[in-house]
């Protein structure tokens, strides 16, 4: 009976739904961009300014919609896809010309769009902070377990999570282009002998994986300091889910965003001075015992 | 060849524009280099510090400068990273032959550019750091603190809390210098003034956290009294959104630096969350002087914004570089920082004295709670404020001095 309420306490439960609603963010992120490190094999650094334009974004169009829950919904909705638009205009004016050089080549551009988009945001949105407000339907908190608060936003995260999962999962395997692109990712040259236009393939999957990014971005939006440098820390933690999970590996992301979300919750229940370091730790753990990800690498 | 060839042409262009560099050495300008970060989450603040620099820079020399010569600034961003900090600072000193230096927002920076400055006996006006490192143990002759530091605001804000009927104390903080000299000053002078207060636990995160809830949860979960939550920058916005969204301000009354400022409060808008206890040197709806009101005024018109709080550096800055130089009478390094030491200046807040002993500036402090305002349509503003004056809780000479030796 000890056991049982030990491990079912409150702090603990509620806690490790607190780290689900942190994974579904980094889970969002992470899969775009895994997905284009294993379609397109590209270090997608420019990742994190997506999310950070996709926040900025959803701080614009929420407020030119009146800043109500209109304008949130609208947001969530203009803002991935403006993102989206804005990195098909990118594929297709730069990084196609460079799938044939070496990684590094990529990574080096890559880090130059994230560094323009940093100078550009700041050029566009200005220096102050902004605050998307919380839709009035997710405002407060529900109490569960034993009194303990949990955001009602949180609880939308949740639900959004699975959602954006399970399209993603059918996009990827019952899509005739996610079909095609998953054969692109182990053999390029043979999925363009057999006629079909690879380029234009390799364009969409960089678009749906920023469109992630995007949508990361504006999820995170009412809850957060929506301003510069939110590229950074992400794009650090992205990175590092996508390598614990596999390169390349979708569900290595998911896996990936589980373990570093709960390793921070938990963490912070167990040793709150350092609650810090326990993702970090988690990573090191993980790559000491499977040095190439949880999941099947495709690279 | 071919090489040779390169080399020379490299090399000609060098010269070129070292002379280039050089032209704009003239003498008849007083020239200010400032570094700090204006890029990144901490550009908010050196921007505002900039704008309302230029607005009374831009005044004086209409007017027709300082002993008839006119001030002029170049800006460095050093992107919150020290060593290119120290090097823009270098490069400002020997290549645009500034006379004084200002900045900057970063600690690391402030410190290894006061050290610097020591070397090369340039007066340098720290304006943006809080480490109070700065006018305590590394101060010397050429460096004067502007800005408030952790130790100022951490003693005010202990001084109002231990008013308060609070006891048990959690501290939760942005896991460097600045959140963990914060925590300390307040906590430490807290049980010097009420040594019933105990601390129940404490709570780091990592600079840039974008989720609080664990961290909330966990504290909720504590019961205590009060929190001291030493957060900076980016994170207090964050943190206030998540306090809000958790309910754990209704719950767990707290305290956080420069809460109760405009910078913070403006972007949360009617959402920010009431009840959070705040200290600041200046609210520019405080005080409600006519002085006050005429610089906002100005600044509004200027920047189409309202000034945060730390525009009360930037003009402070100006205001001694003006008289700083008319009472030294000429563009004499020396004799300008013998002229700032005992200066007051007038400003927004009222005067304020340049402290000779160690070069601190003596800012009061304005403690309040967030709170609606029906004369304030768009954001929350501070009420139920206490201005603690500068002597309630500034540390005394002796105590600065000890720590130089």
């Amino acid at each position: 009976m000890d056991l049982f309420t030990a491990i079912f306490s409150p702090k603990l439960m509620s806690q490790i739904l607190v780290g689900l609603s942190r994974t579904v963010i980094l889970f969002i992120v992470a899969s775009g961009l895994s997905l284009i490190l294993g379609v397109l094999r590209i270090p997608n650094i420019w990742h994190g300014s997506l999310y950070m334009v996709g926040a900025f974004m959803t701080f614009t169009i929420s407020g030119a919609f009146g800043g109500g829950s209109m304008g949130f919904w609208m947001a969530l909705i203009l803002a991935p896809i403006s993102v989206a638009l804005v990195s098909l205009i990118a594929e297709r004016s730069f990084f196609q010309h460079l799938y044939e050089r070496e990684h590094l080549m990529l990574l080096l551009l890559t880090f130059a769009f994230s560094l323009v988009f940093g100078d550009l945001v700041k050029m566009v949105w200005g220096l102050e902070y902004k605050s998307v407000p919380v839709p009035r339907v997710f405002q407060g908190s529900v109490h569960l377990f034993g009194g303990l608060p949990f955001p009602i936003y949180n609880v939308f995260l949740l639900a959004i999570g699975p959602v954006v999962a399970i399209a993603l999962w059918i996009i990827v395997n019952k899509t005739k282009i996610g079909k095609i692109s998953r054969a692109a990712a182990v053999d390029r040259e043979m999925v363009g002998a057999v006629g079909i236009n690879v380029s234009w393939v390799f364009a969409f999957v960089f678009m749906i994986g920023c469109l992630l990014a995007g949508l990361g971005g504006a999820l995170v939006a009412p809850t957060v300091n929506v301003s510069l440098g939110m590229d950074h820390t992400l794009i650090m933690e992205a990175f590092l889910i996508v390598i614990i999970g596999g390169l390349g590996n979708v569900w290595g992301a998911l896996v990936g965003a589980l373990i570093f979300g709960l390793a921070q919750s938990l963490g912070i229940l167990i040793w709150p001075q350092f609650g810090i370091v326990f993702p970090y730790a988690a990573v090191i753990i993980v790559l000491l015992l499977r040095p190439t990800g949880l999941l099947k690498s495709t690279w | 060849m071919k090489k040779a060839i390169y080399l020379s042409v490299f090399m000609v262009g060098l010269l070129g524009l070292s002379l280039f560099s050089t032209s704009s050495y003239g003498g008849n300008t007083i020239k200010v280099g400032i570094v700090d970060t204006y890029s990144g989450p901490p550009a908010t603040m050196s921007q505002d510090i900039l704008d309302a620099f230029k607005l009374v820079v831009n005044e004086i020399n209409a007017k027709g400068g300082v002993l008839g010569k006119k001030i002029e600034f170049v800006t460095r961003d050093e992107k919150f990273k020290p060593d290119i900090g120290l090097a823009m600072a270098k490069e400002l000193v020997l290549k645009e032959n500034v006379d004084l230096l200002m900045g900057t927002i970063s600690s690391s920076t402030a410190l290894a550019v006061s050290d610097f400055a020591k070397k090369e006996k340039i007066p340098f006006l720290v304006t943006n750091s809080r480490t109070e490192k700065i006018t305590g143990e590394k101060g010397h002759r050429y460096v004067f603190g502007i800005a408030e530091n952790t130790a100022m605001a951490g003693r005010a804000a202990a001084k109002a809390l231990s008013q308060k009927p609070y006891l048990k104390y959690w501290i939760a903080g942005d896991d460097y210098e600045y959140g963990h000299s914060i925590a300390e000053n307040v906590w430490n002078n807290l049980k010097k003034l009420k040594p019933g207060v105990q601390l129940v636990d404490q709570t780091w995160w990592k600079v840039g956290e974008s989720d609080f809830t664990p961290y909330i949860t966990q504290i909720m979960s504590a019961k205590p009294d009060f929190l001291i939550a030493a957060t900076g920058g980016a994170t207090m916005v964050t943190f206030a959104k998540a306090a809000k969204a958790t309910g754990l301000v209704s719950r767990v009354p707290m305290y956080q630096h420069t809460v109760i400022d405009y910078g913070i409060m403006g972007p949360l808008g009617m959402d920010g969350p009431e009840g959070v206890y705040g200290t600041a040197p200046y609210l520019f709806y405080y005080p409600d002087t006519a002085a006050n009101k005429a610089y906002v005024e100005a600044f509004r018109k200027a920047y189409g914004r309202y000034p945060q709080m730390f525009a009360l550096f930037g003009y402070s800055a100006a205001k001694f570089i003006e008289k700083g130089f008319q009472k030294a009478g000429a563009v004499d390094k020396e004799k300008f920082i013998n002229a700032l030491e005992g200066m007051v200046i007038d400003s927004p807040v009222g005067n304020l004295e340049m402290r000779a002993c160690d070069h601190q500036l003596q800012l009061p402090m304005i403690f309040g709670v967030t709170k609606k305002n029906p004369n304030f349509k768009d954001f929350l503003v501070a009420s139920d404020i206490v201005m603690v004056p500068s002597k309630d809780f500034m540390p005394t000479c002796e105590e600065v001095l000890k720590t130089r030796k």
